[in-house]
């Protein structure tokens, strides 16, 4: 896909997802055009630029593992309760993230993307608030569509 | 023969055997299923040109895709456990290969500088700077909160000096008969020690990490 500060309509999502739900960090990725790599391409509320420089694996992490199996996942406590290795977890590593809700995008019937909302501290996303990012996961999916070579 | 220097060839044939171990499962995972799921890939890709329904089409090229993520995805765990450079290139080549593998994953810079001529290592000594250096690196990424690490190899005459600094957020070093909890340290310690060489590590809070390694020719 283009860049994405090329879409502001985008960047608005992800910023007045993180206003709604009152977290700490909002987190976009995408499956890069030219194959499989998949990649952080929006943050808001990031402490660092490393979500810039990862690339996410394939089955692993939170990232990883929701685009392998197209659900979405919460993370409450990390490290705790994780299945896995606290290094298959960059982004939570990178970006000081305690709990988690994160969702897949899908393209053409697949998960080609993944959002993602943080906190810095032991939470549990309400149902309310998994909601709003299910939303804007949709919208996501709409806005992005032309973007993204299937 | 006494006791200490007993415990030591013991350690020493333990970590020798799951090395060995960790190669041959990386080199299967590399030329084995690998090998398999690239020829899979191949064939699919050949079929795909016989198929005229747009929908089998589609769903022939996601297949396609996930088989060529899963490729990727066993080649960098193959690489992570036994890096091929490690044995064929040297120790230089292979920390430099990670470090790419490492900043794709976590996002640290790491910038990387040697001086002096690059001297070969045998090999069991090489795996075991290797390993040291990865856990280094890997201890960075799951405490340091940095962005940024300085990594120097000197070769000097007659030894290969290390520095790993991480300007992260630092901690309060324990003597490690103080902390049986965590023993990556220790290990670390240790590993440079059957090897013949030395393991150092210091820290300030607020100012980072810094761990030296040394290890004689
Ligand atoms: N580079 C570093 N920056 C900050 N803290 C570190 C670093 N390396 C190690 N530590 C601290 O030292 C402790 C022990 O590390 P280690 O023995 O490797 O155990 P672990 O199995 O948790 O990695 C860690 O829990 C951490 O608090
Ligand atoms: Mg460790």
């Amino acid at each position: 896909m283009t860049e994405l500060n090329e879409h502001p309509a985008v960047i608005e999502i992800c910023n007045q997802l993180k206003t709604l739900v009152s977290c700490d960090f909002v987190g976009l990725a995408l499956q890069n055009v030219s194959g499989p790599d998949v990649r952080w391409h929006y943050a808001a509320g990031n402490l660092n630029d490393k979500y810039k420089r990862i690339t996410v694996r394939f089955g692993k992490g939170v990232a990883g593992k929701i685009i392998s199996s197209g659900s979405p996942m919460i993370l409450e406590n990390f490290p705790n309760e994780i299945i896995g290795k606290v290094t298959d977890h960059p982004i939570m590593l990178a970006e000081n993230l305690i709990s988690s809700y994160a969702v897949p995008l899908f393209f053409n019937g697949v998960p080609k993307g993944v959002l993602l909302v943080g906190k810095r501290e032991a939470y549990t996303f309400t149902e309310t608030e998994q909601k709003l990012v299910d939303e804007s996961a949709h919208t996501l999916e709409h806005l992005l569509k032309a973007h993204i070579i299937l | 023969m006494d006791l200490i220097s007993s415990k030591q060839q013991i350690s020493s044939y333990i970590i020798d055997s799951q090395e060995e171990e960790i190669k041959r499962i990386a080199l299967e995972l590399h030329e084995g299923v690998g090998q398999n799921l690239y020829s899979i890939l191949t064939g699919l890709q050949f079929v795909e040109t016989g198929i005229k329904e747009p929908h089998m089409k589609n769903h022939l090229r996601e297949m396609s895709l996930l088989i060529e993520k899963t490729i990727q995805e066993i080649r960098l765990l193959s690489v992570e456990l036994h890096p091929p450079a490690l044995t064929t290139l040297g120790l230089l080549p292979a920390v430099k290969n990670y470090i790419k593998l490492y900043t794709s994953t976590f996002g640290i810079l790491v910038d990387l500088e040697s001086d002096g001529d690059e001297r070969p290592i045998p090999e069991r000594k090489r795996i075991a700077v290797f390993r040291v250096c990865q856990e280094a690196l890997v201890n960075i990424a799951k405490y340091a909160d940095t962005s940024e690490v300085k990594m120097n190899f000197y070769w000097n005459e007659n030894e290969l000096k290390i520095n790993i600094h991480d300007f992260g957020k630092g901690f309060q070093p324990v003597e490690p008969k103080d902390h049986t909890s965590s023993s990556g340290l220790a290990a670390m310690k240790e590993r440079m020690y059957l090897t013949g060489g030395e393991f150092t590590i210091s820290s300030k809070i607020g100012e980072g990490t810094s761990i030296q390694i040394s290890l004689p020719f």
